[in-house]
């Protein structure tokens, strides 16, 4: 592994994302169990709305690994469950999850001391989400089956339509809503079953408008992105937006940091603020960042290079939804994304059936994002241990190379620093933007 | 001379997709398929020739490199990149399932630089749940439909009824094949058994009948049969579509004579059973019943008793365990699997491959001392 002082931490743009502790402090706390005791972990795709509803405390684990590796201890963490017989080709974030837990038993049930936060507020049951990737099918199965054998596993379901799938039939959306609905229903049934009480619809409808709004947000700041200077970099985008527009939806503390962060943004728009005084190259993030050196985003900001779109945590344009009936208007808000999603991507699209707000890109819409970002170049970070969002990467390299524009694959991880090559990386990077500039004087295609 | 039995077996395993070209030459469509979620009785009824979509173990990468991570799944990896060779040039349609998100990534890719007149992916939930099972069973009508439009001719009942009956009859006679590997010694080796499973995954469900008839009286009457060997091992873990591995156990002195992957008893023994709710049947036996890791079933150790009573009941003394590289739904399954075989006595071998040759012959030694081990 490379040093650890080469990983640093975010130096942030903006004074809203710097203030993200303070204007979010109902999630950077350990959570604790409420009065019926209850206590969630639960995964990116579980709709935190419903959470709401029931006002069921969640901590988030992928979002916790992120935590440790930002930390620099999820390599203690992978280490502990590579010991217990899992794989190092697996997800690092459930590593460090089940490595967090492995070591929690080896106490005696006492939080890790390196734990950050406090650690996690301990579970009384576990949400899974089989949609997105294969390990979060199984992790909480294993979880269950290896460590937390007491604690009722609750599997989430949705499936996305491939790219070629006719989405305006009615037969194929009547299939794909029902398996949500029913999904839905059953989580509402199992949560009833594990808290006593009934879901709080008129919560509920408060929480889906609430992320409506959100999603509108969300949406301008990732117009107000366009903008030439680049008003905000993937260095506060990733450090600043992912928790509220992910593990937030429906929160009103989340709208209101959004809306502070979306008028921030205005104004340095208006005032021509950009994050780099002499923005000389835009390029796309394409994948999982390194949390653990979110300052990586600084390092190639000092070469003059600012990223105005990243591929990960993106939503498309907000939708709207019937709220009468507030369960089915989690349906149909998915459904519509999907479409959109559909519509707008062409033969490489990820899962994107996610009932959390969230449209990961296709390929077609990256190609799009070339003109309307004003890209010169991409950065795509080959994550060894997630490879559901890296498989792609060299085909949209090949598509964006159409365009005219070069693109440098780097390979490490998102959550664990191990093989981390700063040096190796930012020579890549220097050679990326000499490339872009031989295009520019040249005018030859990548 | 014309072969018959384990011999038209071992010819048709090693010719690999030849039967195939040659019905395709004949004016048949061939319909490719890659894992198997897709019933192949939709195709049998549809009148094509299902052909299961066979790596190469022996092909290096190198074409795949252009358009594909390196990292990912070895097997999907060289299905795409015998794809860009055109060595599935005899296909007319390709069919895959999403059995894990290697397949549901590569699909679109594929497709676009390997397009075929017919194309489809079959989504599947991760969950056995009556949603999911309904979701199941009206994804299935919707590509049964579009086996049809492809076709241009509707699949009636009596053709899906007579495929379903057709194909059960075939996992009958694997099942009475599966239980003469339950003497001692075995009347047909693990190699024997592979290549006749591999052979039928490119053949017509009527020529397999044909096929599995001749070796079910082969084997029953040679006296030249496997002889007992040290040890009796069970077969568990990823797709495994070469005889190379089981054929190496074999001669470091074991009997290979009880198997779960999804070429064997995972995929291809059972039955689909009740023809009158024939959709009913195919969710049942190729999606609920259907033992992949890709499908969330309950947490605990328990799920895998299954594998405890089979190798009971097969004697086998120990298991190798099977798994290609970055298969994340096989190696979380693996630790549990582990631990099950362990607590009731059962030692394990774990045996992670690249999908190569090369990568098989390095394990001789371990086997070796496997074999010794639990012999």
């Amino acid at each position: 592994m490379s040093e650890q002082n080469e990983l640093r931490r975010a130096v942030k743009s903006l004074e809203t994302v710097r203030r993200a502790k303070d204007l979010l402090p109902s999630f950077f706390r350990k959570q604790e169990p409420n009065q019926s005791g209850g206590l969630a972990w639960a995964m990116v795709g579980i709709s935190p709305e419903i959470l709401y509803a029931f006002d069921i405390p969640v901590e988030w684990p992928e979002n916790y690994s992120t935590l440790c590796a930002s930390k620099l201890v999820s390599t203690q963490f992978i280490e502990q469950a590579e010991a217990d017989g899992y794989s190092p080709d697996l997800c690092s974030y459930l590593l460090n999850n089940m490595g967090y837990v492995s070591r929690m038993m080896e106490l005696g049930g006492t939080v890790p001391p390196e734990a950050p936060k406090g650690g996690m507020g301990s579970p009384t049951m576990l949400l899974s989400a089989t949609v997105a990737c294969d390990p979060r099918s199984k992790w909480f199965q294993s979880l269950s089956s290896r460590y937390m054998s007491d604690i009722p596993v609750f599997a989430f379901e949705a499936a996305s339509p491939p790219y070629d799938t006719e989405v305006g039939d009615p037969n194929v959306q009547d299939n794909y809503k029902a398996l949500l609905r029913d999904s839905l229903q059953n989580m509402v049934t199992f949560l009833s079953q594990q808290t006593g009480r009934q879901i709080d619809l008129a919560r509920l409808r408060h929480a889906i408008t609430v992320s409506h709004e959100q999603a509108k947000l969300i949406w301008e700041i990732h117009e107000l992105r366009v903008a030439q200077p680049c008003p905000m970099g993937a260095e506060d985008f990733f450090s600043g937006c992912v928790i509220p527009m992910t593990y937030m939806t429906g929160q009103v503390e989340s709208v209101d940091y959004l809306r502070r962060l979306r008028d921030e943004l205005r104004d340095r728009v208006a005032k021509r603020i950009g994050v780099l005084k002499d923005e000389r190259y835009r390029l796309l993030w394409v994948g999982l960042p390194p949390w653990y050196n979110l300052g990586f985003f600084n390092a190639i900001g000092d070469l003059g290079a600012v990223f105005p779109v990243e591929t990960m945590y993106f939503t498309g344009p907000p939708v709207d939804a019937d709220l009468s009936d507030p369960v089915e208007a989690i349906v149909e808000r998915t459904w519509k994304r999907a479409e959109w999603a559909n519509s707008c991507s062409t033969e490489h699209i990820p899962e994107h059936f996610v009932p959390c707000n969230q449209t990961p890109a296709g390929s077609g819409l990256i190609r799009s994002w070339v003109k309307k970002f004003k890209l010169d170049g991409a950065i795509m970070h080959r994550t060894r241990t997630c490879r559901a969002m890296s498989w792609g990467q060299v085909h949209i390299k090949n598509l964006l190379a159409e365009e005219g524009i070069p693109s440098l694959i780097i390979e490490s991880d998102m959550g664990d620093p191990r093989n981390w090559n700063q040096s190796t990386m930012m020579a890549q990077v220097r050679g990326l933007l000499s490339t872009i500039d031989s295009v520019r004087k040249t005018g030859a295609k990548a | 001379m014309k072969l018959t039995g384990l011999a038209l077996a071992k010819s048709l395993y090693e010719g690999r997709d030849q039967r195939a070209r040659e019905l395709k030459a004949e004016g048949r469509t061939v319909v490719g398929y890659l894992c198997n979620f897709a019933p192949i009785e939709i195709f049998e009824a549809a009148g094509l020739v299902p052909y299961r979509i066979r790596g190469d173990m022996r092909e290096r990468a190198t074409e795949a490199n252009q358009y594909l991570e390196t990292y990912g799944c070895p097997f999907v990896r060289n299905t795409f990149e015998l794809a860009l060779k055109n060595r599935y040039d005899f296909i007319d349609g390709l069919v895959m399932s999403h059995a894990c998100d290697s397949v549901q990534r590569v699909y679109g890719i594929w497709t676009k630089y390997r397009p075929h007149a017919f194309t489809y992916l079959f989504n599947v939930p991760h969950t056995v749940t009556p949603a999911s099972e309904r979701f199941y069973i009206n994804e299935l009508k919707q590509f049964k439909a579009k086996v049809e439009a492809f076709v241009g001719k509707v699949i009636d009942d009596d053709a899906l009824r007579s495929a379903i009956e057709l194909c059960d009859g075939n996992r009958k006679l694997l099942t009475e094949l599966y239980a003469m590997r339950q003497m001692d010694p075995p009347l047909i080796s693990g190699t024997e058994m592979l290549e006749l499973l591999i052979a039928g995954t490119g053949l017509p469900a009527a020529e397999f009948r044909t096929l599995l008839n001749e070796v079910k009286a082969e084997v029953q009457t040679r006296k030249t049969g496997p002889k007992a060997k040290s040890a009796r091992l069970m077969f568990y873990g990823c797709i495994n579509d070469d005889t190379t591995l089981v054929h190496l156990m074999e001669e470091c002195s074991s009997n290979v004579v009880m198997d779960d992957t999804c070429i064997g008893v995972r995929g291809m023994l059972g039955s689909v059973g009740d023809t009158e709710a024939m959709h009913e049947s195919l969710m049942r036996y190729y999606f609920r019943d259907f033992k992949c890791p890709r499908t969330y079933r309950d947490s605990g150790v328990k799920r895998f008793d299954y594998l405890i009573e089979a190798a009971k009941q097969w004697n086998a003394q120990g298991v190798v365990l099977y798994i290609l590289s970055f298969c994340d739904t096989h190696k979380l399954d693996l630790v549990d699997v582990r631990r099950h075989l362990d607590s009731h006595g059962l030692p394990s071998l774990v045996l992670e491959d690249d999908y190569s040759v090369s990568a098989v012959e390095s394990m001789r030694t371990r086997i070796e001392a496997f074999v010794e081990t639990v012999a």
